[in-house]
């Protein structure tokens, strides 16, 4: 039996928000777990009551903006924050804007749009992502050589920690060395110091300009040789990316062979130049199809085509390998990894953020993650990289024959979990031992 | 006193020319550029991590608190000497492993000066963006201590942002590494972001892994002069609203420039209310354009607009600029800089705020700001001799910080909180934040050995 007191819940956020029978609630929920109730909260002072409610009890709660993983919440609640999706301000002369973290990450790229401004950050999964989720994630992505990492963009927040207490941080300064930099270090924490209920986000004034070049390659390696050949010149576009053959179906249809993706975001007169140096660049390094894209509506479908193919990765985080690189050092990252996988184009898929000397991999069926990871993290360290994240530190320490830091790390970030969330309540999936 | 036992630990971990425990010699290690001080029991200098973690080892043994220091430049009291306590000065771990440019990525030790690091990327037409106006003396650890800005934060933010790794040993003298070479290294927390800014009191830093950007291909340096500062501060609202970013949005005001004048002889016209100097930077084919939607903005309240047009002009104005803090001394004998950084739409109020206070306590103030950002370095004129005068500063100091947070501001865009601006940190943050940040602390240094009393109390 669960502990789950539904008619509590009810209390808090009104009937109509508690969803109860399994069927009404699949569709906020992924994965295996299976909690016993789906709440929609409609505002900070309902999320604090529901932590508390969830903290008395001992209750495990997970957190999503429109859909909850639902890993170590059995029996428990699985809160949906896309009720609490508006944008409470756009101040252009500061250029920040105070958000929901419920607000899908695509619908505020509209507003913000709209209002003639500019959030680089990427949606994660275009159509399910939230505000919330891509500071809670709080990833890079392919714009971030240009624009820096997600975590650039947050300035401050109001959050409901896992006693429910609401606590409240940051201003409209966008230079604020103020206090221990718990405004940053909650990006990336993945929901486990606290729920965000507000950001307040940095944005950018629009690019004058806004072009793509786009082109297709018999090889990866051919495709990959390109980056190196611009980075040398030194051309550093908004976006330096390589899909593999396989995947580049998803991000253009009609597509044969690896697809290349430069986006230049920036002035008129520069944009002009660099298009063409770039071009050249791409057909000279055996690039077919090259093509130059002004016009915005292509732009857009080029763009939205490169985001279809990152979210189908990003979408099985248990299925892909991640490693990163020097961002010249790809070429021979490319060659040993295909010593190890076989032949790249056929790989379910290969994603290239070239600026980022990023990869990630999509793993055939079958595959030992754990085994590939192991031997791709050896192959980056040698190329002054390593596996992304966490995984990554694990077998950075295992290289090192270091379990010691190892066993540091992993304590330290527990402690700091354990001291945020005593009871360990709050999104109990989100491991930090990798 | 360091027992002589501890003294002969000390020396066989670091040698004896890097133990100090002379009155004099500590002395020295006692103050930063604030006026506060301190006294140490002694100071020792590791050369290499190994002695590092020997040293929080031996001290954590004797129940002794380490402060870490780099140059001692920071304008935050975080460097000044606790009760019983041993600096640790990182100014002898001054090598550069690696400049690797087709990386992006540079690996120092925490005691290369920031000007020295510039010097070698230059010569591969690299550089490392944050440049706070010390950055001749200041060390890279100590800009990662304080989390230091400069002029080009508009465009290219603070030391935070380029920070991608980090080597370093905790309170328990275990050795982590956090992040890498790159921006997907943090393992599950960003523990390089919360080491960053954190004045030691989390972990002492023993190797860098910074983020190198290419120089950019053209700058354009541009001068407005205006009859006063709230004018200028229009042409920075405007410049925004156009959508231009540019490197630098740097604002004197007329007692600064009559300052800097006396000591540099740039040419500025020692009656203008203020300056301002704007740089933008990219490629060569887009700067015209930008000059000139700049020049035409400008040009609308300003009363003389002119864009550099030799590389002595750039230098000459840069010159006056990061000579500020300095020239004021021609004045009075002392100066306490503040650090208060306000939203930019604030930031005429800000201005109309120094005035009051100003006028309120009967001191004489001197504004440098980076306006884009909203962060104005009030400087307070007065001489520390004379124990009212500094008392009064004290107050004025504080009208200052409250009223920044009453214009929804900070009282820290730059220079860090230290012991200096602790008291007011509280009025900054409510009470769960203030716990958030003991609760960090709490998790990496539970018994309170680095830094103690810095940022904030257990």
């Amino acid at each position: 039996m669960s502990d789950v007191n539904i008619s509590k819940l009810k209390g808090i956020v009104g009937d109509a928000y508690v969803i109860d029978f399994p069927s009404e609630m699949a569709k906020y929920l992924k994965g295996q777990g299976k909690p016993a109730v789906v709440v929609l909260p409609a505002s900070t002072s309902e999320v604090s009551s529901i932590v508390k409610l969830a903290n008395e009890k001992n209750v495990k709660l997970g957190v999503g903006g429109a859909v909850v993983d639902t890993q170590g919440i059995t029996g428990g609640i699985a809160m949906v924050m896309s009720r609490m999706n508006r944008i409470l301000e756009m101040d252009h002369l500061n250029l920040v804007a105070v958000v929901e973290p419920g607000l899908l990450h695509k619908e505020f790229l509209l507003k913000v749009g709209e209002a003639g401004l500019n959030f680089p950050p990427e949606p994660y999964v275009i159509e399910t992502s939230s505000i919330g989720g891509c500071f809670a994630i709080g990833d890079s992505d392919s714009k971030s050589f240009e624009y820096g990492p997600t975590r650039t963009f947050l300035l401050g927040f109001e959050m409901v920690l896992p006693t429910g207490e609401i606590l409240e941080i940051g201003n409209k300064c966008i230079k604020n060395v103020s206090g221990l930099d718990f405004i940053h270090f909650a990006v990336g924490s993945q929901g486990t110091f606290g729920i965000f209920t507000k950001l307040l986000v940095k944005l950018l004034p629009v690019p004058e300009a806004k072009k793509a070049v786009i082109g297709t390659f018999a090889s990866m390696h051919k495709a990959n040789a390109t980056f190196n050949t611009l980075i040398k010149r030194n051309v550093h576009p908004t976006r330096m990316n390589l899909i593999n053959a396989s995947l580049a179906k998803i991000a253009k249809p009609g597509t044969e062979g690896q697809l290349v993706i430069i986006d230049l975001q920036g002035f008129k007169e520069s944009g002009k130049n660099i298009v063409n140096e770039v071009a050249s660049v791409l057909t000279l390094g055996g690039g077919s199809d090259v093509k130059i894209i002004e016009e915005g509506a292509e732009y857009d479908q080029v763009i939205n085509g490169w985001l279809k193919a990152r979210a189908e990765l990003n979408a099985k985080p248990s299925e892909i390998v991640e490693f990163v690189v020097g961002p010249m050092k790809m070429p021979q990252a490319l060659s040993q990894l295909e010593a190890q996988t076989g032949e790249l184009g056929a790989y379910p898929g290969i994603i290239v953020e070239g600026l980022l000397g990023y990869v990630c991999l999509a793993l055939p069926e079958g595959t030992d993650k754990l085994a590939l990871a192991r031997k791709v993290n050896k192959l980056a360290m040698s190329l002054g990289g390593n596996v992304k994240g966490l995984l990554g530190h694990k077998l950075k320490a295992e290289v090192y024959n270091d379990a010691e830091m190892w066993k540091q790390t992993t304590s330290l970030l527990s402690e700091l979990r354990q001291q945020f969330d005593p009871k360990g309540i709050l999104n109990p999936g989100v491991s930090l031992e990798a | 006193m360091l027992s002589q036992a501890v003294v002969k630990r000390l020396k066989e971990i670091v040698g004896e020319r890097n133990v100090v425990t002379d009155k004099v010699g500590l002395l020295t290690y006692g103050y930063d550029g604030t006026l506060l001080s301190g006294e140490a029991l002694g100071v020792v200098s590791p050369t290499t991590t190994e002695q590092v973690v020997e040293i929080v080892k031996l001290m954590n043994e004797q129940d002794i608190k380490l402060v870490p220091r780099g140059a001692g430049t920071n304008e935050s009291g975080g460097t000044i000497p606790s009760a019983k306590s041993v600096v640790i000065s990182f100014t002898k771990m001054t090598k550069i492993h690696e400049i690797d440019t087709e990386n992006f990525v540079a690996v120092v030790e925490p005691g290369v000066i920031n000007f020295d690091l510039q010097v070698e990327l230059a010569k591969k037409n690299f550089y490392f963006p944050p440049d706070p106006s010390s950055f001749k003396a200041s060390t890279i650890g100590g800009n990662l201590g304080e989390c230091s800005g400069g002029p080009k934060c508009f465009k290219y933010g603070v030391t935070r942002d380029y920070m991608l790794g980090l080597e370093v040993v905790l309170p328990n003298g275990k050795v982590i590494q956090t992040g890498g070479r790159n921006f997907q290294s943090e393992p599950g927390y960003d523990l390089t972001r919360i080491i960053v800014g954190s004045e030691g009191i989390l972990g002492l830093v023993t190797k860098v892994f910074v983020r190198i950007l290419p120089i950019p291909r053209a700058k354009k340096t541009m001068l407005a002069l205006y009859d006063k500062v709230e004018d200028a501060s229009q042409t920075v609202a405007d410049i925004v609203a156009a959508g231009i970013i540019p490197t630098t949005l740097e604002l004197m005001d007329n007692l600064l420039i009559n300052t800097t004048e006396d000591f540099t002889h740039a040419g500025l016209p020692r009656d203008a209310g203020a300056v301002l100097i704007i740089e933008v930077d990219g490629y060569p084919e887009d700067m015209d354009g930008q000059v000139k939607t700049i020049g035409e903005i400008a040009s609308k309240i300003a009363k003389e607009f002119k864009v550099a047009q030799t590389a002595v002009e750039v230098d000459q104005i840069w010159t006056s600029r990061r000579s500020a803090f300095g020239s004021v001394a021609r004045v009075r004998p002392s100066y306490g800089v503040n650090d208060i950084t306000v939203p930019r739409s604030n930031f005429p109020k800000a201005i109309g705020g120094v005035l009051k206070v100003a006028k309120d306590f009967g001191v004489t103030i001197g504004v440098v700001a980076h306006a884009g950002d909203g962060n104005l370095h009030p400087l307070i004129l007065f001489d520390q001799r004379n124990k009212e005068e500094t008392e009064t500063v004290h107050a004025a100091e504080q009208a200052l910080c409250m009223m920044a947070l009453d214009l929804e501001g900070t009282i820290s865009g730059e220079h860090g909180i230290g012991l200096v601006k602790k008291k007011y940190l509280d009025k900054e943050f409510t009470p769960a934040a203030m716990e958030a940040f003991r609760k960090i602390k709490r998790s990496f240094d539970p018994s309170n050995r680095f830094n103690p009393g810095k940022i904030i109390d257990l």
